[in-house]
């Protein structure tokens, strides 16, 4: 479908330029949040001015559209990105009782910030997308990429996905039951056997073509699925581990026991040789965490090997060919990703 | 590949409920503007807004959902998205095949008290706290309606409903599904009303399009869906148009306003010509974006300028139900279609002198008049512009 040349991830790991995966940044506060570069390549002015899920959206994007002109389109998924400007400006809103007020929240609160941003720095008048479709944004984004690539053979395109913490929408999740009410380290995170998660954030940018030639990598399939039901996700798991021979497994689990059984039934029809990896201690949880996995099974099909860090069943297996990411939001979302060598 | 026609056409604005309510309304040129409006704001009864009248009990009753956590947006949505659904005839597994594809930029977020109050919340949250996402209206719609396969939100700020259009054509022509619903809702809410009058664009009187006098605009609130299917599918279907070209630019300019020239516009409706395989002399008409600010109608106007050798004619329906933001893309698509279908142009209202520079003239009657090209344009915040182009059948 389509080839990822490029990839760089800002999270809460040592991922950004210098990819280490021997360190485990913790959580503070049951949060996991992202370890920020110093930006040395974008204007103080315009920096200052961005919220979190700009900066570091702009931030993974800036080494690839520094290098690559022409890129025929930006496509970006992201749930959470403008949230924090539009709470804030909604809370002014409220304290002042709508009086007068600035406008430079507002101006920020739209979720195409990000892709707008990216575009406005790169002077790219072409194509520019945001999907904010929650727990699937960022296969959302991809799979248009593809059908993009599929219109327009030999482009290049940025795909991205973004999003960030902030302090009342953590508020939000939390009071819907999505993060841990105990402080759970993310040492710990698979252990905990309770509801919620960690939360977490991230952004991981991916230039992509149709050329096979020096590629990182090659993503095969992407499905999508909405239910509640664990018997279609297996039945998805079963047409796609008989139609291709999985190497690794990457498990979106996140230690929320009420979503165990998705993942369980999943790992249940994997042949005894297939590596399990999972990720969610590194970045935690949020809607586009499948950008942060797409991100490592690069780093693993790349390098042949897979972290200590993010293993959870080793292999025997010395080369790695096929990874099948499979990731659940919120217990209705669902979506696989097929990656493989290029 | 295969052509794609709309089948089915579901709106609701402060102009009317339903498609032909609508439709009789932009006929007569009534405006749905005004200052007695209901929504609790502090400007209710300052500035004038395009309200629809129906409360959310009434939807409620109507729509025969009971649900507590359900919002306006996705109120308004279900009842266009209905409506879509009738008039395309379509069966319950049609629909569970098809793509829903729905845009929006405040989502739940316009129930704003109770979000103020979960935001800070440890306990007693609201009923609507996993109300609020801009996918929220898209996922209760998924499960009421069974759409188990590809659904996706979009934001792309006022072109986001635009964009969606393009984004289910796009997925049937790939041939990853037979049909697709788009469409868009936003409803008024205290974040745009203080939003848009923090950057001093919301006028205090009805919105001029396109008029030297405008004085910025004013906000409305709606939700359209259209059916799209494949040409194949549509034999002895109602046919309103054919979706021929759409376009998707970014001005990259600034974020709350276009470029001197209309760069972002001018490539977004040049794109539209060129998917659409015709050229610009071949438009009949422009339902354009036209919001009534300073800086949309001129350079707006300038785009067309500079794409067209004679500008077609034209119109902004902002005049009539307001700007509703992410749904504004899709409604003036529908919009577009009525044309189409039953070969009239509606009237520019509010329209007295032409902005010297561009020196353009919007439509100012009802006439019927013989329509093979239709452009639409809808141009958002963050440079995202979308022009479409729907064709006679």
């Amino acid at each position: 479908m389509l080839y990822i040349h490029q990839s760089y991830c800002i999270s809460p790991q040592q991922t950004f330029m210098n990819v280490d995966w021997n360190v485990l940044h913790e959580a503070m506060d049951n949060k996991l949040k992202v370890v920020e570069p110093a930006y040395e390549n974008i204007p103080r002015n315009v920096l200052r001015r961005m919220g979190k899920s700009v900066r570091i959206g702009v931030g993974a994007a800036f080494p690839i559209i520094n290098e690559i002109k022409n890129i025929a389109g930006i496509i970006i998924g992201t749930a959470t990105a403008g949230k924090e400007d539009s709470f804030t400006f909604l809370k002014q809103v409220m304290d002042y009782d709508e009086g007068l007020l600035t406008p430079t929240n507002f101006v920020q609160s739209t979720s195409n910030a990000i892709a707008a941003q990216i575009g406005m720095l790169s002077a790219n008048k072409f194509y520019n997308i945001t999907h904010v479709h929650k727990g699937l944004a960022f296969e959302n984004a991809m799979f248009d990429a593809a059908m993009q690539l599929k219109e327009n053979p030999q482009h290049d395109y940025l795909l991205g996905g973004v999003d960030e913490i902030s302090d009342d929408d953590f508020n939000l999740n939390n009071l819907a039951g999505w993060y841990k009410k105990e402080i759970v380290s993310n040492k710990d995170l698979y252990e905990s056997n309770s509801s919620g998660s960690l939360a977490g954030e991230g952004s991981a940018m991916f230039l992509i073509n149709d050329k096979k030639e020096n590629a990182a990598a090659k993503v095969v399939a992407i499905k999508t699925l909405f239910t509640k039901d664990e018997e279609e996700i297996k039945q998805q798991t079963k047409e796609l581990i008989s139609e291709n021979k999985i190497d690794v497994f990457i498990s979106g689990e996140n230690g929320d026991n009420r979503l165990q059984r998705f993942y369980n039934a999943c790992e249940s029809l994997l042949e005894e040789d297939i590596a399990i990896v999972h990720f969610k201690h590194l970045c935690g949880e949020y809607p586009t965490t499948t950008a942060f996995a797409t991100f490592l099974a690069c780093d693993i099909l790349q390098k042949q090997s897979i972290p200590n860090i993010v293993i959870k069943k080793s292999t025997d297996k010395t080369s790695f060919g096929n990874i099948l990411i499979y990731n659940n939001y919120q217990g209705e979302q669902h979506s696989f990703i097929l990656i493989s060598k290029a | 590949m295969s052509r794609i026609f709309i089948t089915g056409i579901g709106i609701i604005t402060s102009i009317g409920n339903s498609t032909e309510e609508n439709r009789v309304a932009l006929m007569n040129g009534v405006c749905g503007i005004s200052n007695k409006t209901k929504y609790p704001s502090k400007y209710s009864g300052v500035l004038p807004f395009g309200e629809i009248a129906l409360s959310n009990d009434e939807l409620k009753s109507s729509l025969n959902i009971h649900d507590e956590s359900v919002t306006r947006a996705t109120l308004l949505s279900v009842h266009a998205f209905e409506e879509a659904i009738k008039d395309a005839r379509l069966s319950s597994k049609e629909i569970s095949d098809s793509a829903f594809i729905n845009a929006t930029t405040v989502g739940g977020m316009s129930e704003t008290e109770e979000l103020y109050h979960d935001i800070s919340a440890t306990q007693n949250a609201s009923p609507f706290i996993s109300s609020y996402d801009v996918s929220a209206p898209t996922v209760f719609m998924q499960k009421h309606y069974g759409i188990k396969d590809f659904a996706n939100t979009i934001n792309t700020a006022c072109s986001s409903s635009a964009n969606a259009i393009m984004l289910g054509a796009r997925l049937i022509k790939n041939g990853f599904v037979n049909k697709a619903i788009v469409g868009g809702v936003d409803c008024l809410s205290k974040m745009t009303i203080n939003g848009f009058n923090a950057l001093q664009i919301l006028s205090d009187e009805v919105c001029k399009p396109f008029d030297a006098d405008r004085k910025g605009l004013n906000l409305g609130e709606g939700a359209a869906f259209l059916v799209l299917e494949k040409e194949e599918d549509c034999a002895n279907k109602k046919i309103y148009a054919e979706v021929k070209g759409y376009g998707n630019a970014n001005d990259a300019f600034h974020a709350s306003s276009i470029s001197d020239n209309g760069d972002g516009p001018f490539l977004a409706m040049q794109t539209a010509l060129d998917v659409a395989q015709l050229n610009a002399d071949e438009i009949d008409f422009i339902n354009a974006h036209g919001t009534a600010t300073e800086n949309n109608d001129l350079t707006e106007s300038r785009a067309m300028l500079r794409l067209f050798k004679n500008v077609p004619r034209f119109v902004s329906v902002k005049a009539n139900i307001g700007h509703t933001l992410g749904a504004a893309g899709v409604i003036g698509a529908a919009y577009s279609a009525l044309s189409i279908a039953y070969q009239e142009v509606y009237p520019a209202l509010n329209f007295k002198n032409k902005i010297e520079e561009p020196g353009l003239v919007p439509n100012l009657q009802y006439e019927q008049k013989s329509l093979k090209h239709v452009m639409a344009n809808a141009f958002g915040f963050g440079g995202n512009c979308t022009s479409l182009i729907l064709s006679k059948v």
